[in-house]
């Protein structure tokens, strides 16, 4: 067994930290009362909790140590990834995120059905599902491999704990306590990596003749490590065009437009404005910091040995480089809480991707095989038992990762296989009408034997090159994503022109042409766009038919809105940021002014308390 | 340091990944998808661009310092 880091003080820290978001996350399994609520929270969110709870997710455990091993290796450009999200943004926001949100889509492969045909769907629902779990793998294994140093418990032994420990308080919560513990968790990551900035930044002040640590960051520093972009094609396996294509085109659109668990983290805000400002934020300021808390320990790292000889061993391994310098740094406990965000990492990552599976196997297998007969309730007890399924098959599937040289080729390797066919067939699908059925089965599976044909064969990738040099016996890297789109979009487009299109009827609400369509298909009638203010009210049970709500004559003029048109109620106190709220279309209204009537179940799903005032404002 | 380690890629990045984005907002106001009669969609038309322009102003001034330090 390899050496025992940290002492049982940082030991209690980690197992307290763990024991503290179980129950929290099983406090908030009180919310999911349906599959809605439990996919998706009820689409009742605020844009900033959602904000912060995509930060956990977009921070996996292999980030930490995959981007730290990066800076200290090259720097400042080990940021590339998390700063080269923002070309795609319009698409998302004003095309893909419109379409899922009101065409109310249950999951990505539902898209592929209605876009195209149900084998499209099936085949989608396959590729996903892979990814996700062989993702969740990879975040088990990363943690593992950090806790294992720390505990010396066996390898496998401590991914089956780590399994059951985030299987307590997914299995009962569901979406709502993925976001809120991972709203905890989001803070707590960025918390811990600015702390051990700080830190690193305190030890270079101690121990060099520097006063300011920024200075003595920089300073020893090579000119070369401080640029914030790698060089265009060298060395193969860190250089910029390579890692644009992987990540900067196909990894921005698959997390943008397929992550699954994403997709469910912005349909469960309360509006697409909301969604918008969710991603915006993120994208703007979230990605940026995360860029820094990921990175830092690199940095530290390499500055330390730069300019304190002797402070990091000298045959230090890259890959070790996270785990060797918060260890130098910090001192007993504040060690611990450091591994205890790298296990925030990987359960706030992990779970999104088990409810998002889950959500996969109701949403495109049971709903469809059963043509949606079952109760909600038994949905509800399936999706939980799904849950607990895709994490015994993670698990099974870790040895299979453990296999690869590093955590970092097998995440590439990941992305490379399973990412380009469904990047090509939702784009082409949303922005393309003539885009057709058997063009996006053939860009799945003609698409994957040319793929394959160019990890065998790297001669045909050597055309899109750039000039990056071929490792002989292990290929191109990450410029081989440049080839797996061309051959998906080349087969989607050539078998596009001899095949007969769908009609357009059936692409309604479906592709960008018709977004200015979606709020009257979502809510049924035409819409009121007229602007008009909130209103706060207090509530009294009264039954006015389904989804119901009535409002006094005054209060429906100051919100400006009609009968039929759709409301969101929520309780007036904002830092709920929406947990306690409903969706509702306006009644005929009432006499009594600052009042509205609501019915029992509208009351309890909003979990509206007596006497504390409601705001509401019209949606559409 | 040469061109091909300092300013190619952020030519490239910018340039390619530019089109990308150009070509995205031309289409979502093509297809209607963003209205400028539409006050809200105003600001997220300045948004869009002050994103493209930050990360643009962030990466050309750290490879502007860092060649500053050789």
């Amino acid at each position: 067994m390899e050496n025992i880091l940290g002492t049982n003080l940082d030991r209690i820290v980690i197992l307290a930290y763990f024991a503290v978001v179980m129950g929290f996350g099983a406090y908030f399994g009180k919310y999911s009362k349906t599959t809605s609520d439990y996919f998706f929270g009820g689409r009742r969110f605020a844009w900033w909790l959602i904000t912060i709870s995509i930060v956990a997710t977009g921070i996996g455990s292999h980030s930490f140590v995959k981007y730290s091993t990066k800076a200290y290796q090259y720097g400042f450009s080990s940021t590339m990834t998390y700063m080269n999200d923002w070309f795609f943004m319009p698409l998302f926001l004003f095309g893909w995120l419109p379409i899922i949100y009101y065409m109310k889509l249950g999951s990505i492969p539902e898209y592929f059905e209605k876009r195209f045909s149900r084998e499209a769907r099936y085949i989608a629902t396959f590729m996903i599902l892979m990814y996700m779990i062989g993702y969740i793998a990879i975040q088990f294994l990363t943690l593992a491999t950090a806790l294992y140093k720390i505990y010396g418990i066996p390898l496998m032994l401590t991914v089956v704990l780590i399994a059951i420990a985030t299987t307590i308080y997914m299995h009962f919560g569901g979406q709502t306590s993925v976001i809120f513990t991972d709203l905890i968790q989001g803070f707590i990551l960025i918390f811990a990596g600015l702390l051990l900035f700080t830190l690193g930044l305190n030890f270079l002040v101690e121990n060099t003749p520097y006063a300011s640590g920024l200075k003595a960051l920089w300073d020893n520093l090579t000119p070369a490590e401080k640029l914030p972009l790698a060089n265009f094609n060298s060395p193969p396996d860190f250089n910029f065009v390579g890692i644009f294509w992987q990540d900067g085109i196909a990894g921005s659109i698959g997390f943008l437009f397929l992550n699954q668990g994403l997709i469910m983290r912005f349909m469960a805000a309360r509006s697409v404005n909301e969604g918008r400002k969710a991603a915006a934020f993120n994208v703007l300021v979230i990605l940026p910091i995360s860029a820094i808390v990921v990175s830092n320990a690199g940095w530290i790292g390499k500055a330390i040995s730069n300019s304190v000889p002797g402070a990091l061993p000298i045959d230090l391994a890259p890959n070790d480089v996270f785990v060797s310098v918060a260890n130098l740094i910090t001192s007993p406990g504040v060690f611990g809480f450091i591994i205890a965000a790298l296990c925030a990492a990987l359960m706030s990552t992990s779970d999104t991707l088990v409810n998002a599976s889950s959500s996969v196997i109701i949403n495109d297998i049971y709903r469809p095989l059963t043509k949606n007969k079952s109760s909600d309730e038994e949905q509800l007890r399936l999706a939980r038992l799904a849950s607990v399924v895709v994490k015994v098959i993670a698990v099974c599937l870790v040895p299979f990762f453990n296999s690869f040289e590093s955590i970092y080729e097998a995440h590439g390797w990941f992305h490379s296989t399973f990412t380009p066919p469904l990047v090509v067939g939702v784009f082409l699908g949303i922005f393309w009408k003539r885009f057709t059925s058997t063009a996006v089965i053939a860009t799945f599976i003609l698409g994957a034997f040319l793929m394959i044909l160019g990890q065998m064969y790297p001669s045909l990738i050597s055309p899109f090159s750039h000039g990056i040099e071929l490792r002989p016996g292990r290929g191109y890297s990450y410029i081989g994503a440049l080839y797996n789109l061309f051959v998906c979009a080349g087969v989607g487009v050539i078998v596009t022109f001899f095949t007969k299109p769908n009609a357009d009827k059936q692409l309604t609400g479906l592709t960008v042409f018709d977004i200015h369509k979606l709020k009257k298909i979502f809510k049924g009638s035409s819409i009121n766009e007229a602007t008009g203010k909130p209103v706060v009210v207090n509530f009294k049970v009264k039954d006015l038919g389904k989804d119901m709500v009535s409002f006094s004559k005054d209060d429906m003029k100051t919100i400006n809105a009609n009968k039929g048109d759709l409301v969101y109620i929520q309780d007036s106190r904002w830092w709920l940021g929406g947990l306690k709220s409903i969706h509702a279309t306006f009644a005929d209204p009432h006499d009594e002014n600052g009042v509205v009537y609501m019915s029992e179940v509208q009351r309890d799903s909003g979990m509206f308390i007596d006497n504390l005032p409601l705001k509401a404002e019209k949606e559409m | 340091m040469n061109f091909y380690q300092t300013w190619l890629p952020f030519f490239y990045l910018y340039g390619v990944g530019g089109i990308a984005f150009l070509l995205g907002t031309f289409l979502i106001y093509k297809t209607g998808a963003l209205r400028v009669s539409y006050e809200i969609h105003k600001k997220w038309i300045w948004i869009l661009f002050y994103g493209y322009f930050f990360y643009a102003f962030i990466h050309a001034l750290f490879i502007y310092l860092a060649i500053g330090s050789s």
